[in-house]
C-alpha cells in the first residue's frame, strides 16, 4: 500500500544526496560546489516545509507530530519485536524528522552568511556581515555539521534497529513508497489523502523561486 | 678664531647626531629583540585577520553590481601591508615549539626553501591585487583575487594546521 508520495521520497533523498555532496566537497574544499549543493538543498527544505503544510497527509507537520502521551506509549513498545502500527512517521521518529529538519533549516540558513578564515570563499549572504561576524557564523555552522553529523547517525541507527529487530521494512518504503499492509490501518488509510499534482508544482515553483532568490546575489 | 669656532660646532654636531642615531638604532633594536613568539604570534595573527578581511572587503565589492572603488582601493592599502609586512611575520622560534596557540606547522622552517618561495608567490599575486585596487579595475580584480587566492591556499594546504571550520 503507498504510503509516501513522490514528492516526499524526492524531497528526502534530495536533502540525502546534498547532505552527502556538502560534506565531500568541504572535506576537499571545493567550495563552489559547496554553495550549489547548500542552494539545492535550501530549495529541497523550503519545499519540505511547504509540502509539511499542503502536501499528502503522510507528509504534513500536523497529522505526523504526536503529544508526549503517544510518543511514551511509543517508547515503552520499543522492546516488542514487531513493526510499529503507524502508518507513515512513528510518533518517535517524528521528533527526529523536526529534529532533523530544524537543524539543516539552521545549519543552511548560517552557510548563507559563512565566510572562510581567508576573506576568498563565503556564503551568498555574507556581505551584509562583517569578517569577524562571518567567521563567528562559520564556526556555527562547524559546530552544526556535528549536531546533524549525530542526528543522522541516530537516524540511520534507528533504522537498522526497526529493520532488523522490529522487522519494519521502513527503507524499501521510503525508496518505492509503499509498505505492506497492517492490522491497526484502518482509521490512519480512510483519512490517507494525496495532495494533487498542481499543489506540488506551486510548490515546486515557490521554493525554487524563493531559494533562487536568496542565494542569486 | 672664526675658523676654529665653526670646525668645533661641526665636530660638535657630528658627536651629537652620532649619539642620536646611535642610540635611535639601539632602541629600535631593543624594540626588535624584545618581541617575544607570543607577541610576534599576536602581530601575526592579526596581520592575517586584516587580510582576510580585506580580501573579504574586495569579493563583497565585487558580488554588487556597483562595486565601490573607494571600498575596494581602501582594502587594498590593507593588502599591502600584509604583501610587504608577511615576510617578517615568520621568525624562527614562533611555531608550534612555543605552546602558544598558533595553526603555523613545523614545515614552515624545516623546508624553509619552499615557503620562501610560496611566500614571494604570495607578495607576487598580492602585489598585483594592490595595483589592480588602487586603479580600481574591478573586472582584472575578479580573476586576480582567483589567482591570488590559489596561491594563498597553495601555501595554506602545507602549512597551516586544517581547522573544522
Amino acid at each position: 500500500m503507498r504510503v509516501w508520495d513522490a514528492p516526499t521520497r524526492l524531497a528526502h533523498w534530495g536533502i540525502a544526496i546534498c547532505f552527502g555532496v556538502s560534506w565531500w566537497t568541504v572535506e576537499t574544499y571545493r567550495m563552489e560546489w559547496h554553495r550549489w549543493s547548500g542552494y539545492v538543498m535550501l530549495g529541497l527544505l523550503l519545499f519540505r516545509v511547504y509540502w509539511g503544510v499542503f502536501g499528502s497527509t503522510t507528509a504534513r507537520f500536523a497529522s505526523f507530530i504526536r503529544g508526549p502521551r503517544e510518543i511514551w506509549a511509543h517508547v515503552t513498545h520499543l522492546g516488542t519485536r514487531s513493526a510499529t502500527d503507524s502508518m507513515g512517521h512513528n510518533a518517535l521518529g517524528a521528533l527526529s524528522v523536526v529534529a532533523m529538519l530544524l537543524m539543516l533549516v539552521a545549519q543552511v540558513t548560517l552557510g548563507l552568511f559563512t565566510v572562510d578564515v581567508d576573506g576568498i570563499e563565503s556564503g551568498p549572504l555574507s556581505h551584509l556581515v562583517d569578517f569577524d561576524t562571518g567567521r563567528l557564523l562559520a564556526k556555527y555552522h562547524g559546530i552544526g555539521f556535528t549536531v546533524l553529523q549525530w542526528l543522522i547517525g541516530l537516524h540511520i541507527v534507528a533504522l537498522l534497529f526497526y529493520t532488523f529487530y522490529k522487522r519494519d521494512r521502513l527503507i524499501p518504503a521510503m525508496i518505492t513508497g509503499n509498505k505492506p499492509w497492517q492490522p491497526g490501518w484502518d482509521e490512519a488509510s480512510a483519512a490517507l489523502r494525496f495532495a494533487p499534482f498542481w499543489v506540488f508544482f506551486v510548490g515546486a515553483i515557490l521554493a525554487a523561486g524563493a531559494a533562487w532568490y536568496i542565494t542569486a546575489s | 678664531m672664526s675658523m676654529f669656532k665653526r670646525e668645533w660646532r661641526t665636530r660638535l654636531v657630528t658627536i651629537a647626531a652620532t649619539a642620536v642615531i646611535s642610540t635611535m638604532g639601539a632602541v629600535a633594536m631593543n624594540a626588535a629583540m624584545a618581541a617575544t613568539p607570543a607577541e610576534t604570534i599576536k602581530v601575526r595573527h592579526q596581520g592575517m585577520k586584516d587580510l582576510g578581511g580585506a580580501m573579504k572587503t574586495i569579493n563583497d565589492q565585487l558580488k554588487t553590481d556597483a562595486p565601490n572603488a573607494a571600498a575596494i582601493k581602501g582594502a587594498g592599502v590593507k593588502v599591502k601591508a600584509a604583501v610587504d609586512g608577511m615576510p617578517n611575520w615568520f621568525p624562527k622560534g614562533t611555531g608550534p615549539e612555543t605552546g602558544v596557540e598558533t595553526a603555523a606547522k613545523p614545515e614552515i622552517w624545516s623546508d624553509a626553501a619552499d615557503f620562501a618561495e610560496k611566500m614571494k608567490a604570495f607578495q607576487a599575486e598580492g602585489g598585483k591585487i594592490v595595483s589592480l585596487a588602487d586603479a580600481g579595475d574591478v573586472e582584472g580584480l575578479r580573476t586576480q583575487v582567483k589567482t591570488a587566492g590559489k596561491a594563498c591556499g597553495n601555501c595554506h594546504d602545507k602549512n597551516r594546521v586544517k581547522k573544522e571550520s
